[in-house]
């Protein structure tokens, strides 16, 4: 649904980035990894949180 | 303590920081590593009382969320299981951020501005009075205030010749910090953790010196890096000082 706030593994917060990674790296056509490493997002744990994640509040908002 | 502890700041940030420290045990540098995770108190959302909750989410899910925000915790001004006030009401079509949270303490406020608690849309709202409970990470992660503490050897890198002329030429990959010769600290991502990148053609030897340990320490905004150290230092003294007592009655 929404990103979750930590990363699961190391425990840093990750969501604030979520809306900046998903407007320059998703709809917008930079690199992930730039994005990524510009955003201070570096160890792979917290990478994959972002890199893996897929918002579906919007998807599932009319249901409720 | 027989040797006197002596610190370099190799980086120093506002959330993360570096340092080497000389004169350590091993078991010592262990326990403040523990100490930092698990005994430094820090102010969590415990307690959530909702008024109104129209969004996609359930109640439990939100509160799960909320747990996980930091907040900026004074330390001197709170004992352990103290509460704070802090409440939201946020009415779609908004998201509703950790900066709308509005606190009873001026000093205690969300570590970060923009982690997006729900999405509401047209007509869903969200209101509620939580309490922040200021505990320790023991009694549940979300009272962590380090993330990612840890601590490697220094390891002290020598050059003992030249490399063989037919030998093959392999990566050398190293993490954390180095000392070279000339006792200059140098953090292995310098030359991409490679030490065939900054002695290029050279046999290297590489050992650990004793009693000196490189801490890497994160915080998640809810203290400053300092305090986080100091606070855990502290806390395995008044530990000391507990069992002295003790054992002297």
């Amino acid at each position: 649904m929404m990103i979750p706030v930590r990363c699961f593994t190391c425990g840093k917060v990750i969501s604030e980035y979520y809306e900046e990674f998903d407007a320059r790296a998703r709809e917008g056509d930079e690199d992930p990894a730039a994005v990524l490493d510009d955003l201070g997002v570096t160890r792979h744990c917290c990478r994959r949180m972002m890199v893996s994640h897929t918002d579906l509040v919007d998807v599932v908002s009319p249901y409720q | 303590m027989s040797a006197e502890f002596d610190v370099e700041f190799i980086e120093r940030d506002d959330r993360s920081a570096r340092f080497l420290v000389r004169g350590l045990t091993p078991a010592f540098a262990n326990g403040i590593r523990r100490a930092m995770i698990a005994d430094v108190p820090t102010l969590s959302i415990d307690t959530v009382r909702f008024i109104e909750n129209s969004s996609v989410m359930f109640d439990e899910m939100i509160a799960l969320r909320l747990g996980l925000i930091p907040l900026t915790t004074p330390l001197a001004d709170y004992e352990i299981g103290e509460t704070v006030t802090v409440a939201l009401d946020v009415e779609g079509p908004a998201t509703a951020y950790s900066g709308d949270l509005t606190t009873s303490d001026g000093l205690v406020e969300p570590a970060d501005k923009n982690i997006p608690i729900i999405k509401l849309n047209q007509g869903q709202r969200l209101e509620f009075e939580a309490d922040a409970v200021l505990d320790r990470g023991k009694e549940h992660a979300k009272h962590q205030g380090g993330v990612s503490v840890g601590y490697r050897h220094l390891q002290r890198v020598e050059v003992i010749g030249d490399r063989g002329e037919f030998d093959e030429e392999e990566p050398h990959i190293l993490r954390g910090v180095i000392e070279t010769e000339d006792g200059e600290l140098v953090a292995t991502d310098e030359f991409d953790n490679d030490l065939t990148n900054r002695y290029p053609g050279k046999e290297v030897s590489v050992t650990d010196v004793p009693g000196a340990f490189v801490f890497h320490v994160e915080t998640d905004g809810s203290l400053s890096v300092e305090e986080l150290v100091d606070r855990a230092a502290e806390s395995i003294g008044d530990r000391a000082a507990e069992l002295k007592d003790a054992v002297s009655v």
